[in-house]
């Protein structure tokens, strides 16, 4: 056992480190709360700080060598993510191109496609957005109804895709549409679609944050290039299990630096309130030890990917684990600091250090998005337990 | 960096399973836990002593095996799978202090080679509350009571907590015992009177405290591994409508609960038992965090194994209850829950 990182991790940290602070004027937290920042200012604010990252060398890093990598292992890419966190810094904006469909075009695209499309996906001048869900296809993804037909050298996308994170922003979406009925699995195709093609809307979807964060897209004879199609037709299904795979890595790590400084504000809050009783100490308790559990199983993946390890199935725990306890954090944040836990960001006597408001808001995603925590289960107990399947 | 054990850990791991499936199975071992007063017999504590366990942290030159708490988790963590009836960690933990007191006599050899038994006496009251001392170090004698010590009934010596610091103290003892619900273990209430003497401050005690939590998150996760396993192999077996109970989501997800809680306890565990290895700074706080945690999630993963038997899973006759109740000892003892979130809290500065 060694849970010390290696000097050569150590020396990639300190590095990164040194340059967040060189490079980052103030917390993203800070800039949320600035007045004069818009939904749209935001994003742009994000744009250009992604940018920087990539300039900087930070975006692809375990890629091949063309497309930015620099032999970056899972490790390195903990440590970012850690080490963002820790800096506050602004989200990456192209989450999705990079996290999701950067791993798919370099595993299943054509070398045409990946000189066309990962190069702006990392810039973030082409901003990607995700095509899976819709509205009778959710948990049960491989029950998706979008049609792709073909018609010459276009297919022709017919349908409705929902839930679509960054839709009314992004300049691109990566669809998973019906290219045979009959075959549940194996028809499916995974095609790359510009979202100002005739026929497409786009439409932003209010979240219970009150942001629009997320959006649906309609499809009504959208004509697609067929050099859009990543793989081969009807390997759709693989390509996606692949990417989300790639969407279940290991964040714990990360999660756990961001939580730790949110309890630690927290406390200082109760601190400066008085709040100072029995039960509010055994409830930031409670909190501190969930997160440094988290912290040790994120050090274990880590450890684990050093040594040279995959995580499996069981990354389905880590998933659950920060999700779940991201609910009971943020629900417990605001019980603790009391009626002002739920002002909104901008109103009078909103504290300045965390949107306690917003991230309890928000906190009940994480359960839902990439796989629900009942999902996930079914995932524990069918692959990892190995339970007997219900026969229906 | 590197989260599995290197081979000579390995190897104690696998070793040490071995030894106590052949030798302390639950089948074998739950009679001497009914049947005698001690709660263990000396021909199985010879044997475990043969093993090198009982001063596993001690220095060679005291008799000891000069492992660290990584090795002790591996250890604690078998023991808790089969319920390892007797005085062993106790004794460890012992052992360690008085080595770490600088105390490397002819007891402490005694007490590595299997021949005596010393156990550490620190509860001035039965119940949990006001830690005041009551008991009294003056003109080389100890006087005072103590609770739950365990094993008092086997003792030769204890190392008590006094007002003047840690003294020690050899038997023979007024004991009377205490029985809990936990049939592995045994405690008694120790009247003292005895010549004594100081063998250092109680903050030598501290990293008995660490050592303590670590080894008892490691049992207690063993519990809850084996509680598991248990209850794993019913759910793949038992029928009913038909059909595995196991096929039923209402358990599965339950399951997938409670493999998510013993999974991290192994990573709390492990990361503890590291950071105390490696003097790591984060050591107070992971050690806290391991036991606070591992203490709820044995609770919650050994009753949801009686829950999932059924009728069975109340019987006397089943194993199962064995792990449930040793469970709650070693969420209670050893820094209770409350305790150690105490400690979470000053090692983040609150």
């Amino acid at each position: 056992m060694d849970l010390q990182l290696s000097p050569q991790h150590l020396t990639f940290r300190d590095e990164l480190r040194a340059w967040l602070k060189a490079n980052i004027a103030r917390p993203w937290r800070e800039e949320l709360r600035d007045p004069k920042h818009t939904e749209d200012s935001l994003m742009e604010f994000r744009r250009a700080w992604q940018g920087k990252l990539y300039r900087a060398g930070y975006l692809g890093m375990d890629w091949p060598s063309e497309w930015g990598g620099r032999g970056a292992t899972e490790v390195e890419k903990s440590i970012f993510e850690a080490e963002l966190a820790l800096a506050d810094a602004p989200p990456i904006l192209n989450i999705l191109g990079i996290g999701l469909l950067g791993p798919a075009l370099i595993h299943h695209g054509s070398e045409e496609q990946r000189r066309r499309f990962i190069p702006p996906m990392l810039e973030g001048s082409e901003i990607w957005c995700q095509g899976f869900s819709e509205p009778g296809a959710g948990s049960d993804l491989a029950s998706l109804k979008t049609t792709a037909t073909t018609d010459g050298d276009h297919f022709v996308l017919n349908g409705q895709k929902v839930w679509t994170t960054f839709g009314p922003w992004a300049d691109w979406i990566f669809v998973l549409a019906r290219t045979d009925s009959k075959d549940r699995y194996g028809g499916i195709s995974f095609i790359l679609t510009k979202l100002d093609t005739p026929g497409i809307t786009v439409r932003p979807l209010r979240q219970i944050t009150g942001e629009s964060e997320f959006g649906e897209v309609f499809f009504e004879n959208a004509r697609v290039p067929k050099e859009n199609l990543v793989g081969k037709i009807g390997e759709g299904w693989r390509i996606a299990m692949t990417v989300l795979a790639y969407e279940r890595g290991a964040m714990s790590l990360a999660y756990a630096v961001k939580y730790g400084r949110d309890i630690e504000l927290l406390a200082d809050a109760c601190k400066e309130h008085g709040r100072l009783s029995g039960a509010v100490r055994e409830k930031l308790a409670r909190l501190v030890v969930e997160n440094e559990v988290m912290r040790a199983n994120g050090l274990r993946t880590l450890a684990n990917f050093a040594d040279g390890k995959v995580p499996g199935p069981e990354s389905s725990i880590e998933k659950i684990y920060w999700s779940e306890f991201d609910k009971r954090f943020r629900e417990t944040a605001i019980d603790l600091l009391g009626p002002g836990g739920q002002l909104l960001r901008h109103s009078p006597h909103a504290r300045p250090d965390v949107d306690w408001a917003r991230e309890f808001l928000w906190s009940r995603a994480g359960t839902i998005y990439s796989g629900s925590s009942e999902i996930q289960r079914n995932i524990i107990a069918k692959r990892v337990l190995n339970l007997p399947q219900d026969p229906r | 960096m590197k989260f599995d054990l290197s081979e000579d850990q390995s190897l104690l791991q696998s070793s040490t399973r071995d030894f106590f499936a052949k030798e302390f199975a639950l089948e074998k071992t739950r009679r001497v836990m009914e049947h005698d007063a001690r709660g263990f017999e000396t021909p199985a504590w010879r044997q475990i002593a043969e093993m090198g366990y009982p001063g596993l942290l001690v220095p060679e030159a005291a008799g000891g095996q000069a492992l660290g708490p990584i090795e002790l988790a591996i250890v604690c963590e078998e023991a808790g799978r089969v319920c390892l009836p007797g005085p062993l960690f106790d004794v460890q933990l012992a052992a360690a202090t008085l080595a770490a007191a600088g105390k490397q006599d002819a007891l402490l050899r005694a007490v590595c080679a299997g021949e005596k038994i010393a156990t550490i006496a620190w509860r001035n009251s039965p119940y949990a509350g006001e830690a005041k001392q009551t008991t009294h170090f003056a003109n080389g004698r100890v006087k005072g009571r103590k609770y739950f010590v365990p094993f008092a009934g086997a003792a030769d010596a204890l190392l008590v907590t006094t007002n003047e610091g840690l003294a020690l103290v050899e038997g023979p003892f007024e004991v009377t015992a205490l029985p809990t619900v936990d049939l592995a273990q045994r405690f008694g209430e120790v009247t003292l009177d005895h010549p004594a003497t100081l063998v250092g401050p109680l903050s030598l005690l501290e990293r008995t405290d660490q050592l303590a939590a670590v080894g008892a998150s490691a049992t207690l996760f063993g519990i809850m591994a084996k509680s598991l396993e248990i209850t794993l192999g019913y759910l793949q077996t038992r029928e009913t409508f038909k059909r595995p109970i196991g096929s039923f989501q209402a358990l599965q997800h339950r399951m997938a609960d409670m493999l998510l809680r013993t999974e991290s306890s192994r990573s709390a565990v492990y990361r503890a038992a590291w950071c105390l290895a490696a003097a790591d700074p984060e050591t107070a706080l992971a050690c806290a965090t391991a036991k606070a945690y591992t203490g709820d999630a044995a609770r919650l993963v050994c009753a949801e194994t009686v829950q999932m038997h059924g009728g069975i899973g109340f019987t006397w006759e089943l194993d199962v209850h064995f792990y449930f109740k040793r469970a709650k000892t070693y969420e209670m003892h050893y820094g209770s829950t409350e305790a150690q979130l105490e400690r979470v809290l000053s090692a983040v500065g609150y």
